[in-house]
């Protein structure tokens, strides 16, 4: 007998793909579980034997993504030939093993009993107004294994209640059934052992250290694996009954790790997401930024339509303003710059794609609403739009060595992080190449690669051939972040490393929607699936899709970046259309503000009162993630499809919207997912010769002390407002430098940049001399706002001032 | 009381005496308590920073292991087998009268700070039972009586010395001596007696033994 497995899924963005089947051959040995003769892998756990056969043996402390501890004991089952009943949970199946659940077993059933009945002595008869309640696993399994009635009198135990583990992660002692989930994921999984099993013995309690809170960025997974009411969050304590939601399954909107998730929604809002299982991705587990940060789906709201007149915005109808929206932009009409925001389903990006192709006929659109390079774009339009799969979760976790540049997996995709840790314990040698061996890469096992920032280009090109060497074994992984587009070269050092040790490269963009918009086409010069604008026959071919002809479409590529900003704030553009941008997440946001000021028209798609909605001529609102479906594409390339969780909301998507736009300027654009995805579909991706990769020279790190930086995972994020709880488990805005340069500044430093000053408390850590570390965007330290800076800015360091 | 820089070299040290650092972990905690008198949260995290683990591990160790304490224990601990022999024995009764005595409960200090009063588990003393332990030094065959008494003396400041030999210094000493055991004061005194080998005689005389084990020979060692 074999066992398969699936290889990792296609590589169009339209459709999961279906998978290759690969046979591999396992070692089988024969048991007997409950009289059933069966053949299992060597190795499996008796309680896993018992769930293929469709028995459910009753557990707390068993999870199948973590150690065995068999520390509950509720999983007793009867083994022949031993003297006492053991945990299935721990117990591995030799050849010929014969094994008794409660359900032909007297002595497992009793063992069972009587565990739960000595679990239950001080667990609280609190279930009416437990989270938990309704969907408990001790509610459950004291119901279906124990006794009907307890025969305990006495005082149960009491504690104080609850107690913060952290702001977000509250527990109640008196309910917690010692089973250690919580305390095992913070070790094994996270790396975060801020949690543990304190006064072992009679007061056995989880608790942290007194002056350290379980400020892990993964710690929501403990509240959903606690299999009893203990453990809850601030965010949901007390909102609703389990049996009073709907659960939606959905994809989480933050980042491009591509998450699962489910959507739990009462009466019209969101009340809770969990982590969902999807074992290609995410496996059981979710960062505290996807689960907790939802609350700005109903807060900050742009509720109508809005014109500018007499200089100010005021309500409009629909017809009203799409009307002045077609208008303006008709007359703009070839002289339009597109910035399509980083959180764009794939199908709205297409729509932005087509739209300024079509309605507009202009190339000048960009989806990265961040630090972009002409480097960066010709790297991404070169090796990665619309191209295969080059490496997912799984490689990573079989590859040999992982180099990730420009990319703090923990801040930036913490699934990433979860999969190379994983790895990296089961011996993958993980490399960064970066200024700072953070604590992150500690718990990867990592090693630096030492680059000052802007020297990346040149620490690749002199890498040791020993890295090399690693980076040549078959099945090695190169990771490529956003902020390779701040350090000049290294996209092309990058490329040339790959085709020189042959190691998969991919890119992990920080945000959900930027890998579908390059797919969609939503960047100048590419068309959708990775079609060159400049390809006649790619031209040809897209232009059939969309009903025009092929000498209708720019043929030259637009602009992008800093550029297509200048222009539009030197009057070269007259019109911007701007959907779901954050002004100040720009490089340099004073541009970014006078591009906007300056154009004489602007179209603003937005959910939330925005910079750009105060400056915009006509305010289109549009839905958030949970009032549309659509598809956010992964890092990886896998399409992550999600349904509307709101069928009643009265909002439309940004696809939607365009259409209605453009059929008022005498165009048309498919309104509905349904028929994007059949375009897109249709389309595929391009299999012709690709843009010209790029072939930058390294560059050089500035002299003197420059700045290292990127957006921790919990930070000043606008999708992050209204979870104060959350926001409290945020890392502290420090400034890190290495040991000598914190000796002589002291407690505080001020760090003056070209557009201004912040002063932060010092931290000592493992960073390059001459490089000071903050956050890009915390409270207290915004670097291009505050500072004028990006990573690899020269910046002056004074000792002291007020913190 | 902050953790000084020396004894954060002292940490290091006792972490470079094992493979692997967090092994020294449990003399660690015994030192930053020499120092405190207790152990903070502090000296947790000193521990856990020099041992290489969070924390939190580190406080669960502190908090499981019952030698460790988290209040001011005062100049002198005063401990009293209450485990089955000894108790039998007038355990129970020492330690009702040196509660009576000192105004306290188990497990907790005398308000003026001099003593720690705490019922605790076999000594592997049962030969000298009931016994008393000062500063973790044994005071064997105690009486109510004689346990006041020794009580009554060292809150005069005289010198006791322990049953076997040496002498009573106080608390913080005794947790110096358990983070370096090296220091020569462990085996001070008699630590086995003609007592404590009274049935290793008894049996070598008789020539008796466990089926399959040779029969005992010259004793060597000391009582385990």
């Amino acid at each position: 007998m074999t066992v398969t497995n699936n290889a990792p899924s296609g590589p169009s963005p339209d459709v999961a793909g279906a998978g290759t089947d690969v046979e591999v051959a396992v070692d089988l040995i024969t048991v007997v579980v409950d009289g059933v003769e069966m053949r299992v892998p060597k190795g499996t756990l008796a309680i896993r034997a018992a769930e293929q056969l469709g028995i459910e043996v009753p557990r707390f402390c068993d999870h199948p993504l973590l150690d065995p501890v068999a520390a509950c004991r509720a999983c007793l089952i009867e083994v022949e030939g031993m003297p006492k009943p053991q945990p299935a949970c721990a117990q591995v199946l030799s050849d010929g093993m014969e094994v008794r659940t409660q359900y032909s077993s007297e002595v497992a059933r009793v063992a069972q009993e009587g565990v739960m009945e000595f679990l239950l002595l001080n667990h609280p008869l609190d279930c009416p107004v437990c989270d938990k309640g309704g969907e408990c696993p001790l509610q459950n399994q004291a119901m279906s294994v124990g006794r009907p009635e307890s025969r305990f009198t006495g005082a149960k135990r009491e504690f104080e209640k609850p107690i913060n583990v952290s702001a977000q992660v509250l527990l109640d002692r008196e309910r917690c059934v010692s089973c250690a989930r919580c305390t095992r994921f913070a070790e094994q999984i996270a790396g975060d052992p801020m949690i543990e099993l304190l006064e072992r013995g009679a007061k056995q309690q989880v608790g942290t250290a007194a002056d350290e809170p379980f400020d892990s960025y993964f710690s929501g997974n403990t509240v959903q694996i606690c299999p009893v009411g203990a453990l809850t969050s601030a965010s949901y304590r007390f909102r609703s009954r389990p049996f009073d939601l709907v659960s939606v399954p959905t994809a989480c909107e933050h980042c491009a790790s591509g998450c699962s998730l489910r959507t739990d929604y009462r009466r019209g809002v969101v009340t809770r997401r969990l982590a969902w299982d999807d074992p290609d991705v995410n496996e059981e587990w979710n960062c505290d930024k996807g689960r907790f940060a939802f609350a700005y789906l109903n807060q900050g709201r742009i509720e109508s339509p809005m014109i500018r007149e007499h200089g100010s915005l005021r309500v409009a109808s629909w017809p009203e303003a799409i009307d002045a929206a077609a208008r303006g932009l008709a007359t703009a009409r070839g002289s339009v710059g597109v910035l399509v925001g980083g959180r764009s389903t794939v199908e709205d990006a297409y729509a932005y794609s087509r739209f300024a192709r079509t309605a507009l006929a202009t190339d000048h659109i960009d989806f990265r609403a961040r630090q972009g390079s002409a480097e960066e774009a010709a790297f991404l339009s070169s090796k990665v739009a619309g191209a295969p799969v080059s490496a997912a979760y799984d490689d990573l976790e079989s590859a040999p060595a992982v180099l990730l540049v420009s990319l703090e997996p923990e801040d930036e995709s913490p699934i990433v992080f979860l999969r190379l840790r994983k790895a990296a314990r089961a011996g993958t040698q993980v490399l960064s190449v970066g200024a700072t061996a953070t604590r992150s890469l500690g718990k990867m096992s990592g090693r630096l690669v030492s680059a000052r920032p802007g020297d990346e280009a040149n620490a690749l090109r002199s890498l040791d051939d020993e890295t090399r060497a690693l980076l040549g074994q078959p099945g090695a992984v190169i990771l490529v972040g956003e902020r390779i587009a701040g350090s000049v070269g290294a996209a092309s050092a990058v490329l040339e490393l790959a085709r020189e040790t042959g190691a998969a490269l991919a890119w992990v963009p920080r945000r959900s929607g930027e890998r579908g918009a390059l797919d969609a086409g939503a960047l100048a010069g590419l068309l959708p699936g990775g079609r060159p604008l400049t390809d006649e026959q790619a031209r040809r071919d897209v232009a059939a899709a969309w009903g025009v002809e092929a000498a209708d479409l720019p043929s030259e590529p637009g602009l992008i970046g800093a550029d297509l900003l200048e222009a539009a704030r030197d009057g070269r553009l007259s019109a911007l259309v701007v959907g779901g941008v954050e002004l100040a997440d720009f490089a340099d946001p004073g541009l970014a503000v006078a591009a906007v000021e300056n154009a004489d028209f602007v179209v603003s798609l937005e959910n939330h009162h925005s910079a750009v909605t105060e400056l915009a001529d006509v305010v289109l609102p549009v839905a958030v993630v949970t009032e549309k479906s659509g598809t956010f594409v992964n890092w990886e390339g896998r399409p992550r499809p999600f349904g509307q969780v709101f069928r009643d909301a009265l909002t439309m998507s940004d696809a939607r919207v365009l259409a209605m736009v453009a059929e008022a300027m005498g165009s048309s654009l498919p309104a509905d997912v349904a028929s994007i995805r059949k375009e897109m579909g249709a389309l595929g991706p391009w299999t012709g010769a690709r843009t010209p990769a790029p072939d930058t020279a390294p560059g050089a790190s500035a002299d003197g002390v420059v700045i290292a930086s990127w957006r921790q995972l919990l930070d000043s994020g606008l999708m992050q407002e209204g979870e104060p709880h959350l926001a409290a488990t945020a890392r502290p805005t420090v400034a890190i430098v290495s040991a000598s340069m914190a000796a002589a500044l002291g407690e505080t430093v001020t760090i003056s940049g070209p557009a201004g000053s912040v002063t932060l408390p010092v931290v000592t850590g493992d960073v390059l001399d001459r490089v000071v570390w903050v956050p890009t965007n915390s409270p207290g330290c915004h670097i291009h706002a505050d500072l004028g800076a990006v990573p690899g800015t020269p910046v002056q360091l004074s000792a002291g001032g007020a913190a | 009381m902050a953790i000084s820089e020396s004894t954060r070299e002292q940490l290091q040290q006792l972490a470079a005496r094992y493979p692997r650092p967090r092994s020294g972990l449990m003399p660690m905690l015994h030192l930053v308590q020499s120092l405190e008198g207790e152990v903070t949260p502090e000296g947790i995290t000193a521990c856990a920073d020099a041992a290489g683990v969070s924390a939190a591990e580190a406080t669960a160790v502190a908090s499981f292991y019952t030698m460790y304490k988290r209040r001011q224990v005062g100049q002198h601990h005063i401990g009293v087998c209450v485990n089955t022999m000894c108790g039998l024995l007038g355990g129970d009764a020492v330690y009702e009268a040196l509660s009576e005595r000192l105004g306290v409960g188990h497990d907790a200090p005398t308000d003026d700070g001099q003593f720690w009063l705490e019922r605790i588990e076999c000594q592997a003393a049962c030969t000298h039972a009931p016994v008393m332990t000062v500063d973790w030094e044994y005071m064997d065959d105690v009486t109510p009586a004689a346990a006041v008494e020794i009580v009554d003396r060292l809150e005069r400041g005289e010198t006791v010395l322990s049953t076997r030999g040496p002498a009573i210094r106080d608390f913080r000493a005794t947790e110096q001596t358990l983070a370096y055991p090296e220091d020569g004061l462990a085996a001070e005194g008699t630590p086995v007696d003609d007592k404590m080998l009274v049935g290793l005689r008894i049996a070598k005389e008789g020539g008796m033994a466990a089926p399959g084990v040779p029969a005992p020979s010259a004793p060597t060692g000391q009582e385990g």
